[in-house]
């Protein structure tokens, strides 16, 4: 088991690694970048403004140094080892390169960073939880504010999407196992089929139109059907949605609660589809278990071979499975977020994607992944723990 | 099953007549009327796109200025006394004529990165089930590394990456002139046509792959290979004679499943923003603009949400019409 382990752990960190230089030669080798608009604004800007600011978004460093620098911070001077610098005359980017002939006029060397990148101005590396600044959607500010700022909305909507689609997952997934092939499995099994070939998005929108637009729209005739806010978590001003209900002031539990209702409800939708499909399955291979037999020929009442002995046994993966959970409750659902304008991390990347954020855009994608990897072996070993028969060698 | 062909499941025991794999299979498929009522619907609407030329009657980008109601109900006159007949949207473009060339833009996608990942995911998934030892190795590694990331964060960066910087894919000049011919659109518009496509085979071919493997695996044991090994069989003709056509049945499946995903897939990209751009219509970003439309025209979003949704609930239902056509354990 300890040998098992550490070998995931290894795995873990290279898969990461990995798919972080995958990205960020990506990021290297794409055309434009954050200087692709100031070279066209201004034709009268010179070569040393230019390597100036090349030196601001750290593209006169060569794309491995850079990553480097953004995951560990290093190198940040001159490697001294020993009481000696070492390397002080290998290049490690080039200030200033020869538009003409594509070679380079100037190259950085390790013992000019300080002073080109001041240690206070660069960021300390991901992996010690500096993030960097963001670049265009809150320019100059850290990232980890920003991200911040956007966990608590995605818990709040995640969270909440998670309970509530367990709460009545479960119970349906139960007892389509226990009444297989009648209508009420029938009935949703055709709702989750819907739910696995139905965009998330046009779930979104159609929503929208019905409980947001049509209620607008009949508004002459049928003045009492509610109507709910389409997008945001809290109103900006008060508001009416019914002229049988008060004014709704902004940030008051129920404004909050009209914002969550429709995003939520897309969650849920998509999140029991797929937890009733797996407790079903997973109760229906537990029905047909020796020890399921015994307990009813033994005289147990059925509620209590279907509670006690099927259940228990059925949600044993279940646990594994609440964790993989983790990294979408961080990274939040990016698509819903988007279509109903959620303020949370899910919105926050595509801006990020959308406008060219880079830093925003690579700490997200390191910590989704990070967190995945942690989710995945953490699974595996609840795995073992909960049901002794397995074992990893 | 020790028979050495890709017809074992031909064989006549009970049959009352000889039939072929191909018409047991059809005629189990048959039996499932959803399915057939989707591959129908699916014809059709692959059919509309592909004459969608001859029947639109406006130029896909065209403003029409007879009218200034922007965006405007399904039914309203427009220029030469033509008819919209799903109205116009807000810069006055025919929305039938776009939702019909986003048809042959998507299902192009669609097709295009099914039959390239699956061919792509088969071949690898047999070599590596054939052969074991280090390739197997090597390519379950790939995969695994591959399924452990968070693919739509991944998949969104790398389009936004490659998608909005414009970048071009080393690939020879036919291959872009033969999409923009089929989109029938530029060759500007068919590079990024291309550049999606590939990012979508980038991740597509893993379903395939492992399915394939997981086929590999057993068959190769199987007597019938053994036997072929001692005839002096070549490895290439073992694994492109009897091991992929032994085990294609499931990837069949997969692929049809996989249109539906993609279609998917491709429609979020656009909706994102990170996709197709307009003025390439996909219906992906006809339903982003709709969005800011959709409180004073409501009808906006259904022209291009229901196709797309009818499609790809058409996939699916296609993709369990042949599991259960295909499902040998099911008897006639």
């Amino acid at each position: 088991m300890t040998s098992y382990l550490i070998r995931r752990v290894i795995q873990m960190v290279f898969v990461t690694l990995l798919a972080a230089i995958t990205t960020y030669w990506l990021l290297s080798i794409a055309p434009g970048g954050p200087l692709a608009g100031i070279r066209q604004q201004q034709n009268r800007i010179t070569a040393e403004d230019m390597a100036r600011l090349r030196a601001q978004y750290e593209l006169d460093f060569y794309w491995p140094v850079r990553f480097s620098r953004w995951l560990t911070g290093f190198p940040s001077g001159p490697i001294v080892f020993a009481g000696q610098e070492w390397f002080v005359n290998v290049p490690v980017g080039c200030y200033m390169p020869d538009a003409a002939t594509g070679g380079c006029l100037d190259y950085v060397y390790l013992h000019e960073i300080p002073q080109l990148h001041p240690p206070a101005l660069s960021s300390k590396g991901i992996i010690f939880g500096d993030f960097g600044k963001s670049s265009v959607l809150s320019r100059g500010n850290p990232v980890a504010d920003e991200l911040w700022s956007r966990l608590g909305p995605t818990l709040e909507l995640m969270l909440s999407a998670l309970g509530l689609s367990l709460l009545i997952g479960v119970p349906i997934g139960i007892y389509s196992a226990v009444r297989q092939y009648s209508r009420f499995d029938y009935f949703f099994t055709t709702v989750s089929f819907f739910g696995s070939s139905m965009p998330v998005f046009f779930f979104g929108l159609m929503l929208i139109l019905i409980f947001s637009v049509t209620p607008v729209l009949l508004a002459e005739t049928y003045p009492w059907i509610p109507r709910l806010p389409s997008g945001l978590r809290v109103a900006v001003r008060s508001y009416e949605i019914a002229p049988w209900l008060d004014r709704i002031q902004p940030g008051s539990g129920l404004d909050r609660i009209l914002h969550l209702i429709m995003p939520l409800t897309v969650l849920t939708f998509f999140n029991t589809a797929t937890w009733s499909r797996f407790v079903r399955s997973s109760m229906l291979e537990v029905l047909r278990q020796d020890y399921v037999r015994t307990a009813r020929a033994k005289g147990l009442i059925e509620r209590v071979v279907i509670m006690k002995h099927a259940l228990r046994n059925a949600l044993i993966p279940f646990v594994t499975i609440l964790v993989l959970q983790i990294p979408g409750v961080f990274a939040g659902a990016i698509i819903t977020e988007t279509v109903f304008a959620w303020p949370g991390m899910g919105r926050l990347y595509v801006d990020a994607l959308n406008r060219s954020d880079w830093p925003i855009a690579l700490a997200f994608i390191f910590i989704t992944a990070v967190l995945t990897v942690i989710a995945t072996l953490l699974g595996d070993i609840l795995y073992t723990v909960v049901d002794p028969r397995i074992k990893y060698s | 099953m020790a028979t050495a062909t890709n017809t074992l499941a031909a064989k006549p025991k009970a049959a009352p007549r000889d039939e072929s794999q191909f018409s047991i299979v059809a005629r189990r498929f048959m039996r499932h009327r959803l399915a057939v009522f989707s591959l129908i619907l699916i014809l059709v609407i692959f059919i509309a796109s592909l004459l969608a030329p001859w029947i639109t009657t406006y130029p896909r980008d065209a403003v029409d200025v007879a009218t200034n109601v922007r965006p405007a109900p399904p039914g309203i006159a427009g220029s030469e006394g033509l008819v919209h007949l799903l109205g116009i949207d807000h810069l006055g473009r025919d929305l039938f004529t776009r939702v019909l060339f986003a048809g042959r833009i998507s299902l192009t996608i669609a097709i295009t990165v099914v039959l390239i990942s699956e061919t792509l995911g088969v071949i690898i998934g047999a070599l590596a089930g054939y052969f074991g030892g280090w390739v197997d190795a090597l390519i379950s590694r790939v995969i695994e590394f591959m399924l452990s990331l968070p693919l739509l964060p991944i998949l969104l960066i790398v389009s936004a990456i490659l998608i909005k910087t414009d970048a071009q894919l080393p690939l020879p000049d036919f291959v872009i002139k033969a999409i923009s011919a089929v989109l029938l659109a530029s060759d500007r518009e068919a590079q990024k046509v291309v550049v999606l496509m590939t990012i979508l085979i980038g991740f597509g071919w893993l379903g395939a792959a492992r399915l394939m493997r997981g086929m590999a695996l057993s068959l190769r044991n199987q007597d019938f290979v053994e036997s072929l090994r001692a005839l002096g069989a070549s490895h290439t003709r073992i694994i492109f004679r009897h091991i992929i056509p032994n085990g294609i049945a499931p990837i069949l499946v997969n692929a049809s499943l996989a249109l539906g995903s993609v279609i998917i897939t491709e429609a979020a990209l656009s909706f994102l923003g990170l996709g197709i751009q307009d003025p390439t219509p996909t219906w992906g970003n006809m339903l982003a603009q709709s969005q800011s439309y959709m409180f004073q025209h409501p009808w906006l979003p259904l022209v291009p949400g229901i196709p797309l949704v009818l499609v790809s609930l058409s996939f699916n239902f296609i993709g369990d019409g042949l599991r259960d056509a295909l499902d040998p354990r099911l008897k006639r």
